[in-house]
């Protein structure tokens, strides 16, 4: 039980353009992609980061905004480990839809999901949003804020190390759960995620 | 040096020097010769080498003359060429100059002649000129009038040919002269007006286009139901129109590339785009419009909100097999449009590989392709068929799988009930109808979906049903009674029912099981159809696949889990009750035999004997109702619950040496019968117990350390020593002084 791996399954929603696939770029490649086209259906991209001495595999899901690919997007809210909800700081009409993806996620999505609400482009200088409505809305919503830019690739390392070290957490204090009060151990031949079980491993 | 014998030792001492010395002037002599020999040698060669120092100095010489020469050389060769160049460009004035008077003097001629093509050559000849060089050639010669005048009659001509050619495109377009057509196309180039004829020779391809698209969409319309074809005539009108635009391509592109050179693909494309756009617009439009397709997606929204609120009432529900035929029509929309988007892509991709060499310019036009599929219509269009595709397979899914439950049917002796089959081949059908849409989205998102409906729907069906309990008959008999009395008493249950519950429980329970299998085959066969379909996906689109994959084979352990509940519930209600008085009998046996009393023993019915009957005749009862995953599980519960009690009653009686002989053999026939009875190994299971019984069955006290401790015979125990102790302790000829003494 010592050296497992963990996987985590993160999902990425928000209006068309707030930036999802930049800060998933940022994040995995390092980069801040020039003339960024919109993202057909969903894009998959894996990386390993370090929490604790053990290696988190982290399975990230850009999603595309645009309302016609929803239903191949909502399709993936329910095996997510958590969702990270985009809007952008300068766009007014991004925030205004905040509702509307939270009633998604609350159709689709598990219960438990980690949820995170994420404010980008902080590097410009037409904000719309203050800091503290973001703030707001995410405490009255039962979620992490955190306000970012992928341009200058201000948060963006923090908000998925968070994701992953809050994931691992909870696989923890699941995990123990777990092998307390289960008799058999049943391991899967390829590992994956359902609502009983938010982790899974592989050994 | 007053001692002899120290002089003595100092004389040896010299004479040796004196041996040592005589030897080395021995060896010079012979050297000597040698040296003589070497020196005649090379006072021989003294003046040969003088000589030669002078030659090489000429040669040194000669080669200094020769380099001059040659840069002397090349220099002429450097003017001569520089001159042989001026020259040349001179002859090519001249040529041109020439030229320039036959052009101006034939396409006149050529022009009345209605000989174009002469014309155009002419014109193109002239346009092919340094236009500046041939106005300063003009004013280098005397001549300069007539050359200037030349000059004008050509421009005067191109500017008169260009009106024609078009003119005369035109009207061989009205007249629908396709010979025509085709010879003033390729006469555009010549005129250097490439993008004009591109468009209008696009424009009239077009023209064409929309032409047989609309007759072809009329057919379609004016179709009769009888028709063999009627239920995917939109998708044949789409998959006429695709082929149309590809045979054009096809066609047209060794013209342009002839004529116009390579790498007018793309501005071809564009033009065509539109006309395509502009039709699969029409296409879609009537389709949606005939099939009724808002008033469907809007049913089936309104059970999405029913369901969700869960008030049941059976409102107008669409009935997934009407769905079945529209849905797969739209697949065979959707991958027509897939594939003609792909035929395009290579097509000008391979005109941007013959035509532009710079790669970075390559890149930039790659992206421009790009850009001009993703921003056409007939992408849009695309997607939001799919969008539409996945809308109505999840619905078909959910509720062909909803239907095949409510069916759900046993037939007799066999395991597993309908909806097992059922489920699975509704399951495949969807997934391979995704797969043949040609998305890997698509198939991603329905096997997402498929992985949803297994796990909550499908799972959900069977642990309701286990949730009902393994009605257990015999032992809880009251308690049943009265469960049936108040059932029969409210009308829900005939008494015949108990039976009914039990087979249905021992069938949800196979059903976990056998859909296992499914899930597993699912999967493989679902990547091996994909890979086929899709051949050359990158490790990205691979990923992504294995990622849905491995969601969906996640339900095994949802399965599983299931199945664990099951097993638990006959735990709780069959083996429990049941082999605790079978087991607890034991104690009412005498354990302290003497030898008579041990044959009466063997003699008669032991216990291990009626104890193995009674179990052989309840795994019996199982064994051909279960799969024997199943049975497995519930030897291995059966193996846990005897052993557990077994140790209980063991640690409740008292032996002598013969009650432990008796019981180590006892103990033996059960895990052999135990053994036989299943496939895997169970002795792990009954290492505690035969540990025990090898305890119980020693000759004395000290004889355990043939067993304990860091030796070959040793075991590995899974008792502690404190148990030792106290199983000792059940022999009542064992003395507790000497058990405490032992070293553990
Ligand atoms: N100034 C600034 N611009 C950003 C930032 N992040 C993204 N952008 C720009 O916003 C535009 C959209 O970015 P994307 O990452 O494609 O947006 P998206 O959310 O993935 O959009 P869809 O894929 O259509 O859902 C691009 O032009 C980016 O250059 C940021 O942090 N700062
Ligand atoms: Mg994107």
């Amino acid at each position: 039980m010592e050296d497992f791996k963990f996987l985590f399954k993160v999902v990425l929603v928000g209006n068309a353009g707030v930036g999802k696939t930049c800060l998933v770029r940022r994040f995995t490649q390092g980069l801040f992609p020039p003339g960024q086209g919109a993202t057909i259906g969903v894009d998959f991209m894996i990386k390993t980061v370090e929490v604790d001495n053990e290696k988190v595999k982290l399975q990230i899901w850009d999603t595309a905004g645009q309302e016609r690919f929803r239903s191949i997007t909502q399709s993936y809210y329910r095996s997510a480990h958590a969702l990270i909800l985009v809007y952008d700081i300068s766009c007014q009409p991004t925030f205004d839809c905040l509702p509307d993806w939270l009633r998604e996620i609350e159709e689709y999505a598990s219960s438990k999901v980690l949820r995170i609400l994420v404010g980008n482009k902080i590097d410009r200088e037409d904000r719309e949003i203050p800091t503290f409505v973001g703030e707001d809305f995410a405490a009255r919503h039962n979620m992490y804020f955190l306000e970012t830019s992928a341009k200058e690739a201000e948060n963006v390392e923090k908000l998925f190390m968070k994701i992953a070290e809050d994931l691992m957490q909870q696989a923890r204090n699941k995990d123990l759960s777990r092998y307390e009060c289960s008799t058999t151990n049943i391991t899967a031949r390829t590992s994956s995620v359902n609502d009983s079980s938010c982790c899974s491993k592989l050994t | 040096m007053t001692d002899l014998e120290e002089m003595q030792k100092e004389l040896d001492k010299i004479k040796l020097q004196e041996e040592q010395l005589f030897e080395e002037m021995k060896h010079f002599v012979n050297q000597r010769s040698y040296v003589d020999a070497k020196i005649k040698v090379l006072s021989k060669v003294l003046p040969t080498l003088k000589s030669l120092k002078v030659e090489t100095q000429d040669l040194v010489n000669t080669i200094h003359n020769i380099a001059e020469s040659a840069e002397g050389i090349s220099n002429k060769v450097r003017t001569l060429d520089c001159a042989r160049n001026r020259v040349d460009e001179c002859q090519q004035r001249v040529a041109d100059l020439i030229d320039v008077g036959l052009c101006s003097e034939g396409v006149q001629t050529a022009i009345l002649n209605e000989d174009y093509e002469k014309g155009a050559g002419h014109v193109h000849r002239f346009l092919s000129m340094d236009q500046s060089l041939l106005k300063q050639s003009a004013t280098d010669i005397e001549n300069v009038s007539s050359v200037l005048k030349a000059v004008g009659t050509l421009q005067d001509a191109a500017g008169q040919l260009r009106t024609i050619v078009q003119h005369k495109f035109d009207e061989a377009v009205r007249l629908e002269d396709l010979a025509s057509v085709e010879r003033f196309f390729k006469i555009f180039p010549l005129l250097d007006m490439h993008d004009e004829g591109i468009r209008k020779f696009c424009n009239y391809l077009c023209d064409k286009l929309r032409d047989t698209a609309d007759k072809n969409l009329q057919t379609a319309l004016n179709a009769p139901v009888t028709d063999k074809r009627h239920h995917v005539k939109f998708a044949d009108t789409l998959t006429l129109l695709f082929e149309g635009l590809a045979r054009i391509v096809d066609i047209h592109q060794p013209l342009v590339e002839t004529y116009y050179g390579p790498g007018r693909l793309m501005s071809v494309v564009s033009f065509l785009q539109k006309e395509c756009d502009t039709q699969v617009k029409l296409i879609i439009m009537e389709f949606q419009k005939h099939r009724q397709l808002q008033k469907k997606i809007n049913q089936i929204s309104e059970v999405a909100k029913m369901s969700s609120s869960s008030s049941f009432s059976k409102l107008d529900k669409l009935d997934p097999k009407e769905l079945d035929i529209l849905i797969q029509e739209i697949t065979i929309m959707h991958f027509r449009m897939e594939l003609y988007i792909k035929f395009i892509r290579r097509k000008v991709l391979a005109d941007i590989e013959i035509s532009v060499l710079i790669s970075e310019e390559r890149n930039n036009q790659i992206l421009q392709l790009d850009k001009l599929i993703n921003a056409s219509d007939l992408s849009r269009r695309k997607h939001d068929l799919l969008s539409l595709y996945l809308q109505l397979e999840q619905y078909f899914m959910e509720e062909s799988v909803s239907k095949a439950v409510g069916i759900d049917s046993t037939e007799t002796a066999q395991q597993t009930s309908s909806m097992v089959d059922d489920t699975f081949f509704i399951i495949r059908k969807c997934i391979r109808r995704a797969i043949s849409s040609g998305s890997l989205d698509g198939i991603c998102a329905v096997i997402n979906i498929a992985c949803a409906v297994l796990e909550n729907d499908f799972c959900g069906i069977l642990r309701g049903r286990l949730k009902q309990g393994y009605p257990s008959g015999y032992l809880d008999l009251t308690q049943a009674y009265n469960v049936l009395q108040t059932s029969i008493q409210h009308g829900r249950l005939q008494p015949s029912d108990t039976e009914q519950i039990r087979t249905a429980f021992l069938i949800a329970l196979n059903n976990a099981d056998a859909s296992t299998e499914y899930v597993e085959t699912l999967c493989d066969s679902a990547l091996g159809d994909v890979k086929k379909a899709i051949p050359n996906m990158n490790t990205n689109e691979h990923g992504k696949l294995e990622s849905c994959l491995s969601g969906l084979s996640s339900v095994i352990i949802n399965l599983k889990d299931v199945m664990e509940y099951g097993m638990q519930q006959l735990r709780v209600s069959v083996i429990k009750p049941r082999i605790s008085p079978w087991v607890d009998s034991f104690l009412n046996i005498n354990h302290q035999l003497n030898d008579d009393e041990l044959s009466e023993y063997e003699a008669g019915e032991s216990f291990v004997q009626t104890l193995i009957m009674n179990l052989d005749s309840l795994l019996s009862s199982f064994k051909d109702s279960l799969t024997s995953a199943n049975y497995d599980g519930l030897i291995k519960i059966l193996i846990g619950e005897v052993t557990a009690r077994f140790e209980k009653v063991i640690f409740k009686s008292a032996f002598n040496r013969l009650g432990g002989l008796v019981l180590d053999k006892e103990v033996r026939s059960l895990s052999g019968y135990l053994t036989s009875a299943t496939t895997w190994s169970v002795r792990d299971k009954f290492t505690r117990l035969s540990q025990i019984a090898t305890i119980l069955n020693l000759e004395k006290v000290t004889e355990i350390t043939d067993y304990w401790g860091n030796h070959d015979g040793a075991l590995t125990w899974r008792l502690t020593p404190t148990e030792v102790r106290t199983i000792m302790g059940l022999r009542i000829d064992f003395k507790q002084e000497d058990i405490q003494r032992l070293k553990l």
